[in-house]
């Protein structure tokens, strides 16, 4: 790895976790693994592979859900640096996953701390208002603390990924094949921790016996995602149309 | 939609006497919000200086330079906020109509603006979490991840494009409504059967793409071969497959889901993912 294409990791951590690609916009897409290994994929020069794990690692934070500050792990740390060990060093998809979702817990510190020192920037807001200086409420909206999100942010990733994914992979393969298998059947499993997550969003009353449907018809019939996507829009219209035709006959 | 942003612009558009918002100073409003509701976000306001970031325009056009109300108008909006940036655009619009109508000397206390705000800021963050972040954007993941993993690049350009244009217009148009229909129209929308029958719906379709993902993307076998008399049956080859290939997955993420559930914490339940891996594996179990 390059320099060059440390920084540029680092940059694209920044970019998912700042304001500055539109807000939510950035949250929704630079933020996660599909698409920053992607970009990470394109930086080292691999954008096919970067795609697959990116989407791999993104699968265990599907249901990904930041309510009120609370952040389950950091799909971006996992995604960018995942990707990048898995791409460096050549390693197997479901062991990449292994290794980048723990990696995204230490995310969370990044999340905690920046939270935690912006509260200062309010105060200063606070000064500002009472002086009524308008025009200065962006310095502590944007400048102060984008520039603290980009020293939190971008510093640690082009670091570890300068010096960390190259040691990381000579460690796994001084451990040997055992370590390798361990690493696959948990990369495999942990999937099921974000779809659980997810699910404890929506699996309610009646609209459980869905899940265990398309589970079901996938495996049967050995379906893609896009057409059950099709097939599960017709079988919720289906189902409403049903209830509602219920509902007008009771009365 | 095109009409109503024409009509709007009509009705405000030509008016540039002070106390009164043209629609430069609206979109101004809601970029501000777009791209800085979260620019501050911190333990003890959340998204407090977002929001008065996002007024400031309007501020900036209702009040004089160093004026009493400027600076109480800046003090106002910089309390406490949390809600979905996205859902809760609408809130926004509402606030920038309500302090319009105040500078032009509307009866509207600062109590009405912040119990407005706070009123609404919860419920609204409720329903815009679950449609937007528990299956919408699960949803459009889904589609971009199967698509991915066979190494296609469609599918996170095709995610990028979706998503940002959903949320876009989700954001501009609850904006702008929000403006324009006021605090009555906001609560009978979420009033009315609307909201239920699209989380409804939208619960179906997600159940139903995460049981598929379960089944194509959750990977667990076990090598383990009995012997029964002569015979060596192995486990999953001859019993899982032909009942129910995935069988292991299903359950994996179904006892995930339970432990979630009792109010085990996401880190405890992947420490145990990990656990159950490293003992399966050394006991040649998965």
């Amino acid at each position: 790895m390059t320099v060059l294409q440390a920084v540029m990791l680092g940059m694209i951590y920044f970019l998912g976790n700042s304001a500055l690609i539109a807000g939510p916009i950035g949250y929704y897409t630079f933020y996660r693994p599909l698409v920053a290994g992607f970009l990470t994929g394109l930086v080292l020069g691999d954008p096919v592979t970067g795609t697959i794990v990116g989407a791999t690692i993104n699968l265990m934070y599907i249901g990904f859900i930041a309510a009120g500050g609370a952040l389950p792990g950091d799909p971006c740390l996992a995604g960018v640096l995942g990707t990048a060990l898995a791409i460096t060093s050549h390693l197997d998809t479901q062991a990449a996953v292994a290794i980048a979702v723990p990696l995204g817990l230490l995310g969370t510190l990044i999340w905690f701390g920046r939270l935690t020192i912006s509260a200062f920037f309010a105060h200063r807001a606070d000064k500002y208002a009472v002086e009524g200086e308008s025009s200065k409420i962006w310095l502590m909206n944007v400048l102060a603390p984008q520039s603290l999100i980009f020293l939190m942010t971008f510093v640690p990733v082009t670091l570890a990924a300068l010096y960390g994914t190259s040691s990381v992979a000579n460690v796994i393969n001084l451990l040997g094949g055992n370590v390798l298998h361990i690493l696959i059947v948990v990369g495999g499993m942990m999937p099921a921790l974000g779809i659980g997550l997810n699910l404890r969003a929506i699996y309610k009353g009646e609209t459980r016996i869905f899940f265990f449907l398309g589970f079901l018809i996938t495996v049967y019939f050995n379906l893609t995602m896009i057409s059950i996507g099709f097939l599960s829009v017709c079988i919720a219209l289906i189902y409403m149309q049903l209830t509602e035709r219920r509902e007008s006959n009771a009365v | 939609m095109q009409s109503n942003i024409a009509e709007n612009a009509a009705i405000k558009g030509s008016t540039e006497e002070n106390g009164k918002l043209n629609r430069k100073d609206i979109v101004k409003s809601w970029l501000t919000w777009l791209f800085f509701n979260q620019g501050c976000y911190n333990y003890e306001r959340m998204q407090g200086v977002g929001f008065c970031h996002a007024m400031v325009p309007i501020i900036n056009k209702l009040y004089k330079d160093k004026s009493e109300e400027k600076s109480k108008a800046l003090q106002r909006h910089l309390g406490f906020f949390n809600t979905e940036p996205n859902f809760g655009a609408p809130i926004v619009g509402l606030t920038v109509a309500m302090e319009e109508e105040r500078a032009n000397g509307a009866d509207i206390s600062d109590d009405a603006i912040n119990s407005v705000k706070t009123g609404l800021m919860g419920p609204i963050a409720g329903i815009g979490d679950t449609v937007i972040q528990g299956v919408l954007v699960p949803l459009l993941l889904a589609f971009g991840i199967g698509l991915s993993t066979e190494g296609n690049l469609m599918g996170p350009i095709l995610y990028i494009i979706l998503v940002s244009t959903i949320v876009l217009g989700i954001s501009y148009i609850g904006f702008m409504q929000g403006y324009k229909k006021g605090r009555d129209a906001i609560i009978s929308f979420l009033q009315s059967g609307v909201i239920n029958k699209v989380v409804t719906g939208a619960g179906i379709i997600g159940c139903i793409v995460l049981g598929a993902l379960v089944a194509n993307y959750v990977s667990l076998s076990t090598p383990v071969i009995l012997t029964i008399g002569q015979q060596q049956v192995g486990l999953q080859e001859k019993l899982l497959d032909v009942i129910l290939p995935k069988a292991l997955p299903l359950g994996i993420t179904y006892l995930t889901y339970k432990l979630l559930d009792k109010g085990f914490t996401s880190i405890k339940v992947m420490l145990m993912i990990i656990a159950t891996g490293i003992v399966g594996g050394l006991l040649g179990i998965f």
